[in-house]
């Protein structure tokens, strides 16, 4: 049940999936890897919409150089911990929700126990070694992972769903040289929003999903392609686990 | 043969959005990208490896699906097609 105060903050959605709809999101919890640009954008609107639960993880400390497009984080905040700053700028938005911050660098030895108790995950990172991690991760456990990266004015985004999609190795088999990369605040929002989107969709089992559908942002043009992308016979992530992720309960599945 | 190519990404600052090649008679995917690399060192660079292999991470979908660039370079592409390559973006 939402209380009166829940009611009227979240008037405004509820007239797109009702109450009901606000109550499923207050059962999700949600895992977003990382508090930098896209983290930021997807933290934002995914306290704001009333997600439960928040669990964000960040290890790095807030730099000068972040603050053009790392929104979570402000002046005063520099040197502190991303996950804490991310932590007050949340909480601030909505008292409603529980946020938990958690300075760590994601591992492929704590990821089992940093997703304990979530139920989405959503990538924030700005590296292809993390995102397989999380990759592997949703496939083992059979939780959902939206997808999104960033660079300069582009953007893309798309969404796995264990045992119903491709995964994130079927279509990005072979990760790209690690690089500086431009970044702007509003691309990152671009992105970050979509996945929340998506996100929201996922739970409240609205719309269509980016599933097996790579979507790809290029703002220079303002214009938006898509791209369709299928389970790859030969993916090292899934090839083997795809059998054991049909098994798995799916949270939130519609 | 006329193919119609979509660049994303970097690979887009180099080609330009979309491009129209003529290719003689009928082409591979492979023999496609090679046209391009002929045409353009920067591209031929950034897409290939120094042994003239497609760099390993380069994305490739003919008519908007994706293509596997371990098995499906040899495709033979029809007139009108197009071809979509990028590297993956990592930023966050
Ligand atoms: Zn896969």
């Amino acid at each position: 049940m939402l209380s009166e105060e829940e009611t009227r903050r979240y008037a405004r959605q509820t007239l797109l999936f009702g109450e009901e709809g606000q109550e499923k999101l207050k059962r999700s919890s949600v895992f977003i890897a990382g508090a930098g640009g896209l983290g930021s954008a997807i933290a934002f609107y995914m306290a704001a919409a009333g997600f439960g639960r928040i669990r964000i993880v960040d290890c790095d400390a807030v730099d000068l150089s972040n603050l053009n497009r790392q929104i979570l984080h402000a002046q005063v905040d520099l040197g502190r911990a991303k996950a804490l700053s991310a932590y007050d700028a949340l909480s601030g938005i909505n008292p409603e929700i529980e946020v938990e911050a958690v300075v760590e660098r994601i591992s492929q030895d704590n990821i089992k126990e940093l997703l304990q108790g979530c139920d989405l995950i959503m990538d924030g990172m700005d590296n292809f070694p993390m995102r397989y991690l999380l990759n592997r991760a949703a496939l083992e456990s059979g939780r959902p992972l939206f997808h999104g990266a960033i660079s300069g004015y582009q953007g893309q985004a798309t969404t796995i769903i264990p045992g119903r999609t491709a995964c994130l190795s079927c279509l990005f088999p072979r990760a790209p040289p690690p690089a500086t990369f431009p970044a702007l605040g509003s691309t990152c929002g671009v992105i970050g929003s979509i996945e929340v989107t998506e996100a929201v969709k996922y739970v409240t089992g609205k719309g269509r999903l980016l599933e097996n559908r790579l979507l790809l942002w290029d703002g220079l043009d303002s214009r938006l392609e898509e791209m369709a992308y299928e389970p790859n016979a030969s993916c090292r992530e899934c090839s083997d686990v795809s059998a054991k992720a049909v098994g798995f309960t799916q949270i939130g599945q519609r | 043969m006329r193919i119609k190519v979509l660049a994303f990404a970097t690979f887009r600052e180099i080609l330009g959005k979309e491009k129209e090649v003529d290719l003689p008679g009928s082409a591979s995917v492979k023999e496609l990208l090679e046209a391009l690399a002929a045409t353009s060192p920067r591209f031929k660079e950034a897409a290939f490896e120094p042994s003239g292999a497609l760099r390993d991470y380069v994305l490739l979908m003919v008519n908007r699906k994706r293509i596997d660039p371990e098995q499906d370079l040899s495709r033979i592409l029809a007139e009108g097609d197009e071809l979509a390559v990028f590297p993956p973006l990592a930023g966050g």
